[in-house]
């Protein structure tokens, strides 16, 4: 196919290229040039003709002057030059050089004429002159009348004759005049030397007169002949021929124009047959393309929609995931409380199980073994007598245990509470929402002390305690809670690697701004390595071994849920943390915290 | 080429045509026509550029070979275009072999040079700049030297498209020589109808002139210039050789010997000495050579007077010349 392309390109370009030149072979001699040409040389026929008039006119001495014998010279050499094909055509080059010599042979003629016709002209005035001169002369020169008369007549006839001669040109005339001359010759001698010269000046000037005449006629002949016409008609000739070269060369030009332009169309009718053919097929697979793309299209909706399955499938594994992780703070959130929870049941079962209760049941036990002889065993027996006191002692001892078995309950009591709340809390996280109450800063930080209370007193800690003095406050108390729960037990846990040291804990509560409230909770534990800073709150980071991560990142949540912030300060390793709680609280009254 | 121009009043208010009648006398005549001598024509428009290099060239000794002669040497425009002597000196000092033709009204002549040998203007610069005797130079040279001087060179590149060339310089030349024809002689005016423009002797002298036939040949509008004639075509002239052969130096035809172009008679009064060598001295001398070697006859004192009388009036200064 590509081949094929190839070769018609080719072939429309050879054919174009010959197109175009026979196109430029423009026609090298038009009509137009033509008839210019004729017309100059028409021009120059009138030119000549007129010269060959005025030559008559000079001859008949009815031209005044001769300037308009030097007139045409420069317009009749220009012919040539001016022809239209001139330079190229080497006929007519030819033709234009014989031409032009036979105009130089002219001009020779007519110079010649004109020297000759200014002397004929001259004599021939003048032998008037000369004759009245001898007749003048004649008259007074004291010659004898019969000799004078003579001479006169022989003068006048002589000069009658060579008139007649110059107008008839008759030979006759010529053989008369020479016999009159002879006859004035002859008599010449005799006659004195003025008269003498006067009558040879006359014959000088009427032979002057009848060879001049005779040169003019044959110069006026010759003019008249002068091939000049002939020339000029073989210049026509020429330039017809050529005329008629040029229009069979055009029209073989037209033929094979014609026939190029035929090869040339023929060939862009079978090109454009061969694109329209193209066309079709391009159609056709334009067409089995656009199916093409529809199945394509039906097969990405499909996955389109598959995956979108998939997508929502993910999503809902996240969901769960999620709900891990809030299922996973719960449990963590609540397996502290629970610690403690597990702690306080550990203790009273402890307690009970310490209990002085069975004393008395000794007691008894012993009043009822001396139940006949009571007073005697109380007064005389050293049991008897111990007895009351005994039975004194135990009532305070078991008035003691139950004391402290009821604070553990309460405190137990309270601690399943916050465990009811903060499973109420996580259950309501769909929404976010924060349970707002009203409640003294302090007094949450205080129970969140009391839950790790155990805990801290087992690991020896100190707390100091540094509230300012702060108005009640609306915020959600459990997720601070909560907060402050996991943060103690941080603390507390940071100072287990740390035995050698006196271990402390200081909260201190702040107001900050106008409208925050502030939580420090400090420590002197194994502190946190700067790099760690942030790394802390993310979820399942931990650097503890039996640390599960997730602590820090639900008291960071929970935070900002509440609109509020925790951040965390190390010096270093080993030089304790400070984790800072910012909250933002609001007041039943509308009056600005004061700055602690 | 002949001004038949007729006069007429040009403006026919009544109290110009009193004007006029009292001037009748003076004006109201019918121009001369069919005389053998035409007025001056006219100087044919020229391009005044080339007219002007033309004119600053013609005085340019450069144009020699030893940058000694110009044109003007030998063709003084101030008397009477040629240089009073009977042949002049040439570049290195060598007489040239004929008298110097005067340049006013050759404008007019058909040929150049005393022998006919340039047909144009253009081609007797040509030939004279490289003549060895006269201008000695080589054409090259001048054009180098001419290409040479900035002024030129600028003048030449806005007159003509090519620039300073052999055929431009003498194109510039011919162009200023065009300039110099002297039309308004006072025979001119003579002919135009002025028939008070010369005297009665100056006009008796031009009658002798045709009748005695000089006219036969000084004749046309350059009163010569337009033919060849034998010197000495009825009496035999004294021998000659070299350039006195004239013609026959050119065609070699021995009928050819001693041919000359006739001169023009414009301004004759002032550029004497007369003849191709320069032999009559005065107009009185050269009306009487003429005489015998021309028409054969004798001319009286008379004769020679009115016609030199009448020879005078053909005076006249080229237009506009500096």
């Amino acid at each position: 196919m590509k081949r094929r392309w190839q070769l018609g390109v080719m072939a429309a370009l050879a054919l174009s290229a010959a197109l175009l030149y026979v196109l430029l072979q423009a026609p090298d001699y038009t009509e137009s040039e033509y008839f210019e040409d004729v017309a100059r040389l028409q021009h120059i026929r009138q030119l000549d003709a007129q010269w060959e008039l005025d030559v008559m006119k000079a001859r008949l001495n009815m031209l005044q002057g001769y300037d308009a014998l030097v007139a045409p010279l420069s317009d009749l050499a220009d012919l040539p030059a001016g022809l239209n094909k001139f330079p190229r055509n080497a006929e007519l080059a030819l033709d234009a050089q014989t031409y032009l010599k036979a105009l130089d042979s002219k001009v020779v003629l007519v110079e010649s004429f004109k020297s000759h016709n200014a002397v004929f002209r001259n004599s021939l005035a003048y032998l008037s002159a000369i004759a009245d001169d001898v007749e003048l002369h004649a008259a007074g020169r004291g010659l004898r009348h019969a000799d004078a008369m003579r001479i006169t007549r022989g003068v006048r006839e002589t000069l009658l004759e060579t008139l007649e001669y110059v107008e008839r040109a008759a030979d006759e005339d010529w053989a008369e005049i020479e016999l009159h001359l002879a006859a004035l010759l002859s008599a010449k001698g005799s006659l004195p030397p003025a008269m003498r010269e006067l009558t040879e000046n006359f014959e000088l000037h009427v032979r002057i007169v009848l060879r001049e005449h005779a040169e003019i006629n044959r110069l006026v002949a010759d003019i008249t002949n002068a091939p000049t016409e002939r020339r000029l008609n073989q210049i026509h000739a020429g330039l017809s021929g050529q005329l008629q070269r040029a229009s069979d060369r055009g029209r073989q030009q037209r033929v094979a124009l014609l026939a190029l332009s035929a090869a040339l169309s023929a060939l862009l009718l079978y090109a454009a047959g061969c694109l329209l053919r193209s066309h079709a097929i391009i159609n056709r697979v334009n067409a089995s393309l656009q199916q093409a793309n529809d199945t394509l299209e039906c097969r990405v909706q499909e996955r389109t929609r598959q995956l979108e399955d998939a997508q929502s499938q993910l999503v809902a594994a996240a969901r769960d995931a999620g709900k891990a992780e809030i299922a996973t703070n719960v449990l963590h959130n609540v397996g502290n409380v629970l610690n403690s929870v597990g702690v306080s049941a550990a203790l009273l079962q402890q307690q009970v199980k310490a209990s002085r209760g069975p004393g008395l049941d000794l007691a008894v036990a012993l009043l009822r073994d001396h139940e006949g002889r009571l007073g005697h065993f109380l007064e005389h027996d050293e049991r008897g007598r111990c007895l009351p006191a005994y039975l004194e002692g135990l009532a305070l001892v078991l008035r003691t245990e139950r004391e402290i078995l009821a604070g553990e309950l309460q405190q137990l009591h309270g601690r399943v509470d916050h465990v009811k709340e903060i499973v109420a809390a996580q259950q309501a996280y769909a929404g976010v929402s924060c349970l707002f109450e009203q409640c003294l800063a302090e007094d949450v930080i205080e129970q969140a002390l009391g839950m790790s209370a155990v805990s801290l007193a087992r690991h020896g800690v100190t707390v100091i305690r540094d509230y300012a003095a702060l108005p009640p406050l609306r915020m959600d108390r459990h997720r601070v809670l909560q907060i402050l729960v996991n943060l103690i037990g941080n603390a507390w846990r940071a100072m287990e690697g740390m035995p050698h040291r006196a271990h402390r804990i200081t909260l201190r509560l702040r107001a900050h701004d106008a409208q925050m409230l502030r939580i420090e909770v400090v420590d002197n534990g194994v502190g946190i390595l700067p790099e760690n800073l942030e790394r802390i709150f993310s979820h399942g980071f931990t650097t503890r071994k039996d640390g599960h991560g997730f602590g820090l990142h639900s008291c960071i949540l929970a935070a900002r849920e509440m609109g509020g912030s925790l951040s965390a300060h190390s010096a270093g390793a080993g030089l304790g943390a400070t984790f800072t709680l910012e909250l933002p609280c609001q007041q039943e009254e509308t009056h600005e915290l004061a700055a602690a | 080429m002949a001004n038949r121009c007729r006069r007429r009043p040009a403006v026919p208010l009544l109290p110009l045509m009193g004007l006029i009648a009292l001037a009748v006398p003076a004006m109201a005549g019918d121009s001369l026509r069919h005389e053998p001598i035409q007025p001056v024509p006219a100087v044919a428009p020229q391009d005044p550029a080339r007219v002007a290099l033309g004119r600053r060239l013609f005085g340019d000794p450069r144009l020699s070979g030893n940058d000694l002669v110009s044109c003007a040497s030998c063709h003084d425009v101030k008397k009477g275009g040629a240089d009073g002597r009977a042949r002049s000196p040439g570049f290195n000092g060598r007489l040239t072999a004929l008298n110097a033709p005067t340049v006013l009204n050759a404008a007019l002549n058909f040929r150049q040079f005393w022998n006919g040998a340039a047909m144009t203007l253009e081609q007797q610069v040509g030939m004279v700049v490289e003549n060895p005797v006269e201008m000695g130079a080589r054409w090259p040279d001048v054009v180098r030297k001419v290409a040479a001087d900035d002024a030129y060179r600028h003048a030449f590149g806005a007159a003509y498209r090519d620039g300073v060339t052999r055929a431009n310089i003498e194109n510039a030349l011919a162009s200023y020589e065009r300039t110099l024809v002297t039309p308004g002689a006072r025979f001119d005016r003579y002919l135009k109808g002025d028939s008070g423009a010369i005297t009665s002797a100056e006009k008796s002298g031009y009658a002798r002139f045709k009748q005695y036939g000089c006219v036969s040949c000084h004749q046309g509008v350059n009163v010569g210039g337009n033919m060849f004639q034998k010197f000495g075509a009825v009496t035999p002239p004294p021998p000659a050789q070299g350039a006195g052969l004239g013609r026959f130096l050119i065609t070699g035809n021995p009928q050819d010997k001693q041919v000359f172009k006739v001169p023009g008679l414009r301004n004759v009064a002032r550029t004497a000495p007369y003849f191709h060598d320069g032999s009559a001295a005065t107009l009185d001398q050269a009306i009487d050579a003429m005489f015998r070697l021309q028409l054969g006859r004798h001319s009286s004192q008379e004769d020679r007077q009115l016609i030199a009388a009448f020879l005078v009036t053909l005076n006249a200064e080229p237009e506009g010349q500096p």
